[in-house]
């Protein structure tokens, strides 16, 4: 398969051919590997001042890095599917409805408190910054960098 | 230049011990570096741009800080993206985000000098592992290395290079347990002293107008910050933090006072705030996070409990859920 790969990307190939071998690849996700490599190849034949050989890797490892949102429930959207449940459903349902809420309760969701790593979770919301502000005030460390502090409250979202 | 004479000169004045064994850098101990690095923050004229990173994101700053006969001035400028800045006259601060612009009145006026308690030295050293390092060399000046190494593994680790004539710090770095940094930042250019354009530390009319307009509204509430108990009682502070004070003030946009609890352990702080609860708050509950600095909100029935602090996630999220209502005791 190594041979059509290589044939295929010199476009050298007839077009069913390359139709039932594109098939083939499908099939075989270990051939995406030979796929790559001979994609660099050709780069690194071509330019070699831009090979870089763990894109794939490295493109997995920032969609993992990416921010999660962990949106909680807040209390008054919580109300407003209250409302609109009762306007369509029975009072079984409504009932329903209020006896699960009642189940749910106020607190944040249970997957918050196993949140570890820092850079899964949301950054910092404008209104977040009146308590870091007050915080700063008494900081000790804040002492020692100054305004460097204020990054804090500034950094881009 | 002139002011700069002047300024090495009250140094002196101030602290003939310190400034002497300043010279003599090699027999400098770690607390005194701590507190050349404090006193450096607030006394120093400098400009410069830094980087800064964390979570993966790079941004590059312009800080600017100046002492002059009116006090304290800082300003910090993104130079990246939408307008961010942030200007601090003494104890007034003004946030610009976009469009958005935002006063703060601080509620402690800056203490003057020294900037690191005796108090606050100890309880560091008993919380953190004080190891001088390797100089090094950081926006062309040279550096001396701090490395802070906690003794648990409830808050970070902290390297800080500091230059190594002026004690300002040039690069800090926090680090968590396995080594990983969580952020940094680093100055790339920088002027220490001499010529520094300040015409930002004057406050805009409009500024100097709200201004004339506030402070007869909401004096510095300085007697607040006595000891007052909330009847909050907070037990899941990590060991070695202790309570610095705990008051009731007013914030932006909120009907009613919130309940401000400070902890440290002569490093890192943690802020517990409470508030009561209200469907116009638009509050939301959970974690979020910039660098080393958490926020983790939850209800405790009709009250918002907020805690932010330098510490873990999970230093945090503890102290958060532990927060309770006792009831009030001196009554």
């Amino acid at each position: 398969m190594k041979r059509e790969i290589s044939v295929l990307m010199d476009g050298e190939m007839f077009e069913d051919e390359a139709d039932v071998l594109l098939d083939k690849l499908k099939r075989h996700p270990e051939a995406d590997r030979d796929w790559a490599a001979y994609h660099l190849i050709g780069d690194a034949l071509r330019q070699p001042e831009h090979v870089t050989s763990d894109f794939m890797a490295a493109f997995h490892e920032r969609l993992q890095n990416e921010p999660v949102i962990l949106a909680p429930r807040r209390r008054q959207q919580q109300r407003i599917k209250q409302y609109a449940l009762s306007a369509a459903a029975s009072v079984m349902a409504l009932a329903l409805v209020a006896w699960l809420s009642m189940q749910v309760g106020q607190e944040p969701p249970p997957q918050m408190a196993s949140v570890q790593e820092p850079n899964m979770v949301r950054p910092v919301a404008f209104h977040a910054s009146d308590y870091l502000m007050a915080h700063q005030e008494f900081s000790p460390s804040a002492d020692m960098q100054g305004a460097a502090t204020y990054i804090h409250s500034v950094a881009a979202k | 230049m002139r002011n700069q004479i002047a300024k090495v000169g009250v140094l002196f004045a101030l602290l003939p011990l310190w400034a002497a064994v300043a010279q003599a850098d090699p027999l400098l101990d770690d607390a005194d570096w701590l507190r050349t690095m404090a006193f450096a923050a607030h006394e120093t004229n400098y400009s410069g741009v830094f980087v800064y990173q964390a979570g993966g994101r790079v941004e590059t700053s312009r800080i600017t800080h100046v002492v002059d006969e009116h006090g304290e001035h800082e300003r910090l400028q993104g130079l990246d993206g939408q307008r961010r800045e942030v200007i601090r006259n003494n104890d007034q601060v003004w946030l610009q985000l976009g469009d958005k612009k935002v006063h703060f009145e601080q509620q402690r006026p800056r203490r003057a000098f020294p900037a690191l308690l005796p108090e606050q030295i100890q309880s560091l050293k008993e919380n953190y592992n004080v190891i001088q390092q390797e100089e090094d060399r950081v926006a062309d000046y040279h550096a001396h290395t701090l490395l802070l190494q906690p003794k648990d593994t409830l808050r970070y680790t902290r390297k800080m290079w500091a230059h190594s004539e002026s004690g300002l710090l040039l690069k800090a770095a926090v680090l968590d347990e396995r080594g990983k940094v969580i952020e940094q930042y680093a100055f790339t250019q920088l002027q220490i002293g001499g010529e520094i354009e300040c015409k930002w530390a004057v406050p805009s009319a409009e500024d100097a107008a709200r201004l004339a307009r506030r402070k007869h509204l909401s004096p510095l509430p300085n007697n607040n910050l006595a000891n007052v108990s909330s009847g909050w009682q907070v037990d899941g502070v990590p060991p070695g933090f202790k309570k610095i004070l705990e008051m009731s003030r007013n914030m932006r946009d909120k009907k009613f006072p919130v309940v401000h609890i400070v902890y440290s352990d002569g490093l890192a702080a943690l802020s517990v705030f409470v508030e009561r609860a209200t469907d116009a708050d638009g509050y939301s509950a959970g974690l979020k996070s910039q660098g080393a600095v958490h926020i983790y909100s939850r209800l405790s029935g009709d009250h918002l409990v907020t805690v932010v602090g330098e510490l873990p996630p999970r230093a945090v999220i503890q102290v958060a859920d532990s927060v309770r209502y006792a009831g009030d005791k001196d009554e």
